[in-house]
């Protein structure tokens, strides 16, 4: 696939792709719901007869012999089975979106879940949460409407023929016109698309903003800005509206066009069934029957109208999904994965350490990232990390040092460098350093609104893990007690009942109660004290006892500098010494100058000029 | 019931002008539905007996004018309910979220912003059929049910009885399952909530998850709730299904009923051929406006279970209340005083514990304390998000429980750690998009702040919308924009909750001196772990477990040996020896 312009196109998914593959995800209710709807249509037919044979008989337009109750109740019959079938077709059809939409949404959501850090969502969550439920749900849609328009089609045609076998040229005369409005609604397709992109994008904005304001309620609040929020939420919704209206009126616009065709009908049939009438070529069952099949016929060209519409917009729902899928292939938004619908997802099973997964060695080389556009960023950083080992990486504050180690984990992208784990090359890191070989808290962890244990857990099986044992590591057991339901406390959206250092330590606990083989721990500093973060390296030295851990730390703090086995010294995006502290200390000015800012500064390792 | 009608009252009540024109509408068009039926059976009539040509061209072009004039009201309708229907929604969904962000933290603390985006827009969006339609609808599908049903009366008794019969009994029906399924769109529209509630907060914590190597417990857990889902939706629409297949065999019979009515009478000879067709379309016709009826007893149980949930949280009170006599507050830095103060959240233990400070106007008072140890819970109640348990805290003289909130907080401004942007322009981050500020305010601070040339260097200056969640900023950009926002709001009170942490040391000096520029001629707190941060301060406080184990000048507390904060100078120190 080659692309001339200056600005490709983002990838997509073809619309008529997409929908053969969630026809295809769920065959047999679709089939069975494709086959009710069709024979629902087709059933459509039949009363018109009927009828036409009632007032044929009664009129004595007709010579067979019929009786005429036996009609009636023929009538009721084909009601009945009419509306049954239209019922269970309305069962499995709303079955068949609920499946694909489930199937959809865990394919965007697992997609938003594999992102790495330097690709972040193009959207707000507030935002994406509306393109999972309002987008998910146009698409999910869509593919019902085909066995609609097919037994539509279907109903009308056989109609017509009935119809001009009854008298060809009133027919001509009456559909002749009706199929030109095809034309003007045609016309209309391309505008209707237009606005429903405009009224998705007024949508997303007005949900991204919802999301926004709660998850900043507290800043709003301090800041007494409910009126002033209120007020914009009210523009937005107004710019929905006025987006919402248009697409809406155009689309009623073009079912008016083709109802009024109707009526236009029903006059042509007036006017020029008269003389027929008159003559007894055109009998009043012939009549009955005109008005009964125009009914259903007329509405043909503005449904077909409509329905080449909701095609065309299918395709804006379909790039709005796509969009949270990207980078990654848009085929992923349809891959096959069971979704469950008859019984209870059977429990995830977390990853079981195998033996290939001990941790011997970790070897880096060459490992180089710089942002795009900008000078920060590390070259030609090599790390060797042997099992047991406690390494600490440190230097100023834009030296590098956090970048390399997010890099290393697989959260950025890099550009240069080899990493093996226990001498195998590690393709996707980010897929690799995971538990049970490691884990990493970052800087800014985040909770979830359910209880504390499960959050430490995520997933784990209690029996099978140490909980207590994670939660002293982390030094939270003394605000475990001090909760008021101890770990099945509610920690609120995002852990906000919880205070920062808190969140932290429950992070750590997080990372403890998967036992990994590897722990990463990306600069504590900025949400725990100097004391509690001396507890935290206290413990993780009697777990290391027990569990033979291997660490790597990014901490420009004493604590951790003196535990050490080796340090990395970070300057300008190189490592500029490595080896322990007493030598850097001897043979390196940068970090001579670190450690006594620290010192000048007293209490607190790092807050010193050099470091701030 | 009285719910509805106060909703209806307050939501369409400013919209009288256009209820009306869309009564005249929807009525004018119901009628005209009735008199397509006559003019065919005059034109049937007239072609059997030979009528004159004249008077049958007539009928055709009067039927089409109809017919035409009803389409042309059709679309009006549409339109104007559309615009009742938005307008309505649109005036709820903002008292609700203004509802939801006035109530307390505590609210905020038990409900994601995921959870409250589907019961704002969501839940409200559900009520737009039944705000802008519901009563119109009612009354005017009733009127042409009953204007059938006088038809009918006005050819033969019997027919009239006959179908005034079958519509009470599906209008009976109709009534005794509509209390089935009310619960069970409810309980839909709950899990709904709870499913896009959990995948908010789940992509906002996405990197968290992988780095834990829980995305299977997380996909595990969605596809749970997407089950619950089906399982509800179907339990709710299954009951829908059951009415709509009994109304529709019904009417089906009934249909045919009206069929063999005509036909007999028109055996008998009691009835033109005109006549029989005209009794056959009537009986088919009143099945439209029974399922237009039928369709808003349905929207009426999803509307119920919305506007529960919609009253649910119009039913909250903020426990924090306004008072009902004001004080105003003098002008200038404000004195803060904690006289006593123990606070509790909800029924837990105290986090603080009989607090007694003082901060004269103008002064910077340093607070120092481990995390947990009360410090953010002590700015919480200067903002009075929340009341104290006991004591009480008075600012510029005044408790604060006798100012009104808006004044409050209008003159107490702060700068956290973790700055809330918006993906919005920056003028509207800058001054939480309030319109009547001037560009002119914006610009000074922004230059105060030394943070124009940055602005300006934007694509569209102040108009230059910033990415979600702040992307694109660096954390110093972000510190700042905090700063300009309190500097914008020029509190006589500021409260610096670490607000320097993890910047570069240009971006450092550049605070320096916006904390300089904020400080002046204003009383501050300045919470933080690090020392260098508080060395502003004339008096420190520390904090431990939610009591003040120490409290005095800074100088004086400095250089006695004794003191907790000469040990925590010494501490760094000590480390550095061992």
């Amino acid at each position: 696939m080659t692309t001339t312009t200056a600005t490709p196109k983002p990838p997509t998914l073809p619309t008529m792709f997409l929908n053969w593959r969630l026809i295809t995800y769920s065959p047999g209710t679709f089939m069975i719901h494709s086959v009710l709807v069709v024979m629902g249509f087709l059933f459509q037919v039949l009363p018109g007869l009927i009828q036409k044979q009632v007032f044929d008989t009664i009129t004595g337009a007709t010579r067979a012999e019929v009786n005429l109750w036996l009609l009636i109740a023929l009538f009721v019959g084909v009601e009945v089975a009419r509306l049954a079938a239209n019922v269970s077709a309305d069962w499995f059809g709303m079955s068949f979106r609920l499946i694909t939409g489930a199937l959809l949404r865990r394919n965007m959501f697992a997609s938003i879940l594999r992102r790495r850090g330097d690709t972040a969502l193009p959207v707000s969550p507030g935002e994406a949460v509306n393109r999972l439920g309002s987008d998910v749900g146009e698409v999910s849609d869509f593919p019902t409407w085909f066995p609609d328009a097919l037994g539509q089609v279907g109903a009308a045609l056989i109609a017509i023929g009935i119809m001009a076998s009854i008298n060809l040229g009133l027919t001509v005369v009456i559909f002749v016109p009706l199929f030109a409005t095809l034309g003007i609604t045609r016309l209309a397709w391309d505008k209707i698309q237009h606005y429903s992109r405009l009224s998705g994008q007024a949508a997303d904005a007005v949900t991204g903003f919802l999301g926004e304001t709660f998850g900043a309620a507290q800043a709003v609040k301090i800041a007494n800005a409910e009126g002033n929020l209120a007020r914009h939420f009210a523009r937005l919704n107004a710019t929905r509206q006025q987006a919402d209206v248009r697409e809406r009126m155009l689309r009623n616009l073009l079912e008016m066009i083709s109802a009024t065709t109707v009526s236009f009908g029903v006059g042509v049939l007036l006017l020029m069934a008269r003389q027929a009438m008159a003559n007894g070529s055109f009998t009043v069952g012939d009549f009955a029957l005109f008005v009964y099949y125009l009914g259903f016929t007329t509405f043909l060209p503005g449904y077909l109208g409509t329905f080449v519409g909701d095609y065309k917009t299918q395709a804006v729902s379909i790039e709005r999904m796509v969009e949270l899928v990207l980078p990654e292939d848009p085929l992923r938004l349809v891959e096959s994965h069971p979704v469950y619908v008859s019984h209870t997802p059977p429990p995830p099973t977390p990853p079981a350490k195998m033996p290939a997964d001990r941790f011997e060695s970790l070897d880096v080389t060459g490992l180089s990232f710089w942002y795009p556009g900008a000078e920060r960023g590390f070259r030609e950083v090599n790390l060797h990390l042997r099992r047991g080992e406690f390494v600490v990486v440190t230097g100023r504050i834009g030296s590098g040092k956090s970048t390399f180690v997010r890099v290393l984990l697989g959260l950025l992208h890099k550009q240069a460098g080899e990493i093996r784990w226990n001498g195998e090359v590690v393709a996707e890191p980010a897929a690799f350093f995971i538990p049970p070989r490691a884990a990493s808290i970052s800087q800014v962890p985040r909770l979830f609104s359910e209880t504390l244990r499960e959050n430490i857990l995520l997933g784990q099986v209690e029996a099978e893990v140490d909980l207590e044992g994670a939660v002293r590591a982390a030094v939270l057991e003394a605000d475990v007690a001090q909760l008021e339901n101890g770990l099945d406390t509610l920690v609120g959206p995002r852990g906000v009942r919880l205070s920062g250092g808190q969140v932290q330590r429950a992070a750590a606990a997080r990372m403890f109660v998967r036992g990994p083989e590897l722990l990463v721990f990306d600069d504590l500093s900025s949400a725990l004290d100097v004391e509690t973060e001396q507890a935290l390296w206290a413990r993780l030295d009697e777990r290391r006892q027990t569990h033979a851990s291997t660490c790597l730390v990014v901490s420009h703090r004493r604590a951790a500098l003196q535990r050490a086995d080796r340090i990395l010294l970070f300057k300008d995006g190189r490592v500029e010494a490595e080896g322990t502290l007493d030598a850097l200390l001897a043979g390196s000015e940068e970090m001579r100058r670190l450690w006594q800012s620290s010192e000048a500064d007293g209490h607190d390792a790092d807050s010193g000029d050099l470091l701030r | 019931m009285r719910v509805y009608t106060r909703l209806l009252g307050q939501y369409l009540a400013p919209q009288r002008g256009r209820m009306a024109l869309l009564a005249v509408l929807l009525f004018t068009g119901l009628g005209l539905q009735l008199v397509n039926p006559q003019i065919i059976r005059y034109f049937l009539d007239a072609t059997q007996s030979g009528g004159s040509q004249n008077a049958l061209l007539a009928a055709a072009g009067l039927y089409v004018a109809s017919a035409f004039t009803q389409q042309a009201l059709g679309l009006a309708g549409q339109y104007v309910n559309q615009q009742v229907a938005w307008r309505a929604t649109n005036a709820l969904r903002h008292d609700l979220m203004l509802h939801c962000l006035r109530l307390d933290l505590g609210f905020h603390k038990t409900h994601t912003p995921g959870e409250l985006i589907e019961r704002i827009d969501g839940d409200v969006g559900g009520l737009a059929g039944f705000l802008s339609q519901f009563m119109l609808q009612l009354v005017a599908n009733s009127l042409l049910v009953l204007g059938i049903l006088a038809l009918m009366f006005r050819e033969d008794w019997r027919l009239g009885v006959g179908l005034a019969v079958y519509t009470a009994a599906v209008l009976l029906f109709l009534g005794m399952v509509q209390r089935l399924t009310a619960g069970r769109w409810q309980a839909f529209r709950a899990i709904s909530a709870e499913l896009f509630g959990y995948l908010e907060e789940r992509i906002g914590g996405a990197e968290d998850i992988r780095a834990a190597g829980a995305m299977p417990y997380a996909l595990h857990h969605l596809l749970t709730l997407s089950r619950t889902l089906l399982e509800r939706y179907r339990a709710a629409v299954v009951v829908g299904a059951l009415i709509m297949n009994v109304t529709n065999v019904l009417t089906a019979v009934c249909y045919a009923a009206g069929l063999g009515l005509g036909v007999y009478l028109y055996t008998q000879g009691q009835a033109s051929i005109g006549t029989a067709y005209l009794i056959v379309t009537y009986v088919g016709m009143i099945t439209s406006p029974l399922h237009v009826l039928r369709g808003q007893a349905r929207d009426l149980q999803q509307a119920a279970a919305s506007v529960q949930r919609v009253q649910a949280l119009f039913a909250l009170r903020p426990e924090v209340a306004e008072p009902s006599t004001l004080v105003s507050l003098p002008a200038g830095a404000l004195a803060v005083a904690f006289d006593g103060v123990t606070f509790r959240y909800e029924d837990n233990e105290a986090v603080l514990h009989d607090v007694d400070f003082k901060v004269l106007p103008g002064k910077v008072l340093g607070v120092l304390g481990r995390t947990g140890s009360g410090k953010s819970t002590l700015t919480r109640l200067l903002f009075r998000l929340y009341d104290p348990s006991q004591g009480s805290i008075r600012l510029g003289g005044a408790d604060l429980r006798a100012l009104a909130l808006g004044d409050l907080r209008a003159r107490v401004g702060m700068v956290t750690q973790e700055v809330q942007l918006f993906q919005a322009s920056i003028r509207d981050n800058l001054s939480f998009f309030d319109d009547s500020l001037p560009d002119a305010d914006l610009t000074q601070a922004l230059k105060e702040l030394r943070l124009w040339e940055w602005a300006e260097a934007r694509p569209e200056g102040l108009g230059t919308t910033l990415a979600a969640g702040g992307q694109g900023l660096s954390a110093g950009e972000a510190q700042l924009l905090a700063f300009a926002r309190v500097f914008l709001k020029d509190p006589g009170l500021v409260i610096l909750d670490e607000a320097s942490s993890r910047l570069d040391p240009a971006t450092e000096t550049l605070l320096e001196r916006a904390v300089d520029r904020l400080l002046a001629g204003r009383t501050a707190i300045i919470i933080a772990h690090r020392l260098r941060t508080v060395q502003r301060a004339d008096d420190i406080l520390i904090l431990e477990d939610g009591r003040v184990v120490e409290y005095g000048p800074r100088m004086a507390l400095a250089a006695d040996p004794g003191s907790r904060f000469y040990h925590l100078l010494q501490t760094g120190l000590e480390a550095a020896l061992a």
